[in-house]
């Protein structure tokens, strides 16, 4: 039987791992069928060549055309491991493209990645948490994890986890609480938010202070962080050597300072001298962020008595290179000076 | 060389370059010359395998098709009858005992002389054979004569085609999709990363104000609960008051009102003759008892305003009593008699408040005569 290579010996650059790609049109209609084959090593190979086909945009649309999802949302349920790895890697890169993203929403692809939560594989748990976060940065797609109700398992997966998987829920779980944070409240995220508040890690200790941002803008998020005592440890965390951390710190507090009772929760935890040293600090976030807890403070008598003293250093920001820095110290210095 | 083909042709075959009906195989190795072989000679006067005597008496075909057992059998028994016959033969044949131990039966002749065989034959042996097999040795190599004609052909270099100018083709479509694709996979980090960029921006703006909002909210919140309050407390301070002046202004109409109580109340009661001399209502008392002495007793205290008065009240209380008697005309002569007019008038009035009354007329008539 004749085949279309000419010599039996391969040529040294040809991947074998990958199956061959058809020409044109029919390469990915060709995948699609070779997914559904009932052999492994057909679907590992086609798997890795859909891997490289799905970097671009054009491929990821019509690929979703061609109805790939639903073939793609049975593969995670396999029993090889290097079949779900490389169906989260498709799943990963196809979310970052919007047509993907899309596709992910219209197919309900979110709940069958939430399958995977408890997976031994640790590169699959790290590329679906992937997928997830680039989902959260969507506000649709963040409607979509909220939806699948994941956010309490993903609070729960926030004690056991590995790090940089960690990392990546704690990103997610910011973007969903713009949506809603009711639910991450009900699971105690606030205890466990405020644990990883003292991690070694930097990046863990930013996003943690991000997360909390986000928790505390509803009301029964700022009275649970004070309940929990939050705050004396976001005003130790003003100190930090990174300024990402500083700058989520200085919001947390900025977020928590609005009611009465966490205004006098700060002022006791001594929150105005780091706060005053934050104004001047490089980052505009960080600025931007010291004001406004700086503002949220001075609304109470005591804080007011100690910031008269210090009106100064909010003209020095008046004139700030960011149009928000100095539009918070104008308001900063009109709550600071107002007489009742 | 030969695994290596083998294999070869296996992944050939697996890959489907050929396919055979029967697996292609070396061959052993071939000799090319004979090995030294036993040398058997053969007789064939002393041949075995000749078929000797009588042929026609002979079974006919010894082993055609599949003998009949009957058949088998009658040989056997044939060839055991046979052996019988020799046998009893055999014993017949008178035999010497057998040699005892350690010795030996020799043939010897018993004749008295020996007798030369003369009447030997001589004969001489003489054989003939050919020489032992040669091995054929190879044929020579067969170069037939050159027959025709010589041409010759060759490729100089740079004659077919340049091999720099036709790959360029190739190579640019191949390094082309290669860059392509690294490019899309970098741009597509840089997408991201702009896209974060611009979500980190973003992010921030939208916490601040969100921050200033609910800073402002709260601040409202704070200032309206408080002018609440204070109203509250004014309100109440205007009620308090009022109330005050009320309660003022109650007392001292209720002191006003009261301060006519207290007389208009003696007086009252002393109307309703609920204060009372007690000496009165002792001797009222008195007379209740002894209606019929009221003359007497007039006589007793005769003269006595308080008399006249006692009397007052006794026929205030008495008049029922008085009903019944006639004293009443004698009442009226006493006082005029003694001269208390006025009193008498005052007790006739009195007892015009009882309701019968037909004897107080006959009393008055008696009176005024």
């Amino acid at each position: 039987m004749a085949h279309a290579r000419i010599s039996a010996k391969l040529p040294p650059d040809i991947d074998p791992t990958k199956a061959a790609i058809a020409f044109g049109e029919r390469a990915l209609p060709k995948l699609n069928e070779e997914l559904q084959s009932p052999e492994l090593l057909t679907r590992q190979r086609a798997l890795m060549a859909l891997c490289d086909l799905v970097h671009d945009p054009e491929n990821v649309y019509q690929a979703i055309q061609l109805g790939f999802l639903d073939n793609l949302k049975y593969l995670l349920l396999d029993h090889d491991s290097t079949v779900r790895e490389k169906t989260t890697e498709v799943l990963y890169i196809m979310a970052s493209h919007n047509v993907g993203r899309d596709g992910f929403i219209k197919y309900g692809v979110i709940p069958a990645l939430s399958q995977l939560l408890n997976d031994p594989v640790d590169i699959c748990r790290r590329n679906m948490h992937r997928a997830f976060e680039i989902m959260a940065e969507l506000p649709r797609g963040a409607v979509g994890i909220v939806d699948s109700s994941l956010i309490s398992s993903l609070v729960l997966k926030l004690k056991t986890e590995l790090d940089e998987i960690q990392e990546l829920i704690l990103d997610t779980l910011s973007g969903c609480l713009c949506i809603e944070a009711f639910e991450a409240l009900a699971t105690g995220a606030v205890s466990i938010l405020k644990e990883k508040l003292t991690h070694p890690s930097v990046a863990i200790r930013s996003k943690a202070a991000r997360v909390l941002l986000g928790i505390s803008v509803p009301l029964e998020g700022k009275n649970i962080v004070w309940d929990e005592e939050v705050i004396p440890v976001l005003v130790s965390l003003l100190e930090d050597s990174d300024p990402e951390v500083r700058a989520n710190a200085a919001g947390a507090l900025m977020n928590a300072t609005i009611t009465t009772q966490g205004k006098y929760a700060a002022l006791s935890a001594d929150a105005i001298p780091p706060l005053l040293k934050l104004v001047d600090d490089e980052t505009s976030k960080v600025r931007l962020n010291a004001i406004k807890a700086l503002t949220m403070l001075s609304e109470a008598p005591e804080g007011r008595k100690t910031l008269l003293n210090h009106v100064d250093l909010f003209r020095g920001q008046l004139n700030d290179s960011s149009e928000a820095v100095s539009r918070a110290a104008k308001i900063a210095i009109k709550v600071i000076e107002w007489k009742p | 060389m030969l695994p290596a083909r083998n294999q070869e042709a296996m992944a050939a075959a697996a890959s489907g370059t050929y396919s055979y009906c029967s697996r292609p195989r070396a061959l052993p190795a071939r000799r090319r010359y004979r090995e030294e072989e036993p040398v058997r000679y053969a007789n064939l006067m002393y041949d075995r395998r000749v078929v000797r005597g009588n042929t026609y008496a002979l079974h006919a075909l010894p082993w055609v098709g599949s003998p009949d057992p009957l058949e088998i059998q009658r040989q056997r028994e044939a060839h055991r009858k046979a052996l019988a016959r020799k046998r009893a033969k055999e014993q017949h044949q008178s035999r010497t005992p057998e040699p005892v131990e350690g010795r030996k039966h020799v043939d010897v002749q018993t004749e008295l002389y020996l007798e030369e065989l003369g009447d030997r034959i001589i004969e001489v042996d003489v054989e003939c054979q050919t020489d032992a097999f040669l091995d054929r040795p190879p044929t020579p190599l067969f170069i037939p004569a050159k027959t025709g004609r010589d041409v010759a052909t060759q490729i100089e270099e740079g004659e077919l085609f340049d091999f720099d100018i036709e790959v360029k083709p190739m190579l640019e479509v191949l390094i082309g999709k290669i860059i392509e694709q690294a490019l899309l996979e970098v741009m597509e980090e840089e997408e991201l990363a702009n896209l974060r960029a611009h979500q980190y921006a973003y992010e921030e703006l939208r916490n601040a104000e969100l921050a200033e909002v609910q800073r402002l909210e709260e601040q409202e919140r704070r200032h309206r609960e408080e002018k609440e309050r204070r109203k509250n407390q004014q309100s109440q301070l205007l009620q308090k008051q009022k109330e005050t002046s009320e309660k003022i202004a109650a007392r001292a109409f209720a002191q006003r009102y009261l301060a006519d109580l207290i007389p208009s109340v003696f007086s009252s009661l002393r109307d309703s003759g609920y204060f009372y001399d007690p000496v009165e209502r002792g001797l009222y008392y008195f007379s209740f008892f002894f209606t019929g002495s009221i003359r007497r007793l007039i006589f007793f205290f005769g003269g006595s305003s308080s008399v006249v008065s006692a009397s007052e009240c006794c026929s205030f209380k008495t008049s029922e009593s008085m009903l019944h008697t006639s004293s009443l005309s004698d009442f009226g002569r006493h006082f005029k008699f003694l001269n208390f007019e006025s009193s008498a008038v005052a007790i006739f009035r009195n007892l015009t408040l009882v309701p019968s009354l037909r004897f107080v007329k006959s009393a008055v008539k008696v009176f005024l005569k």
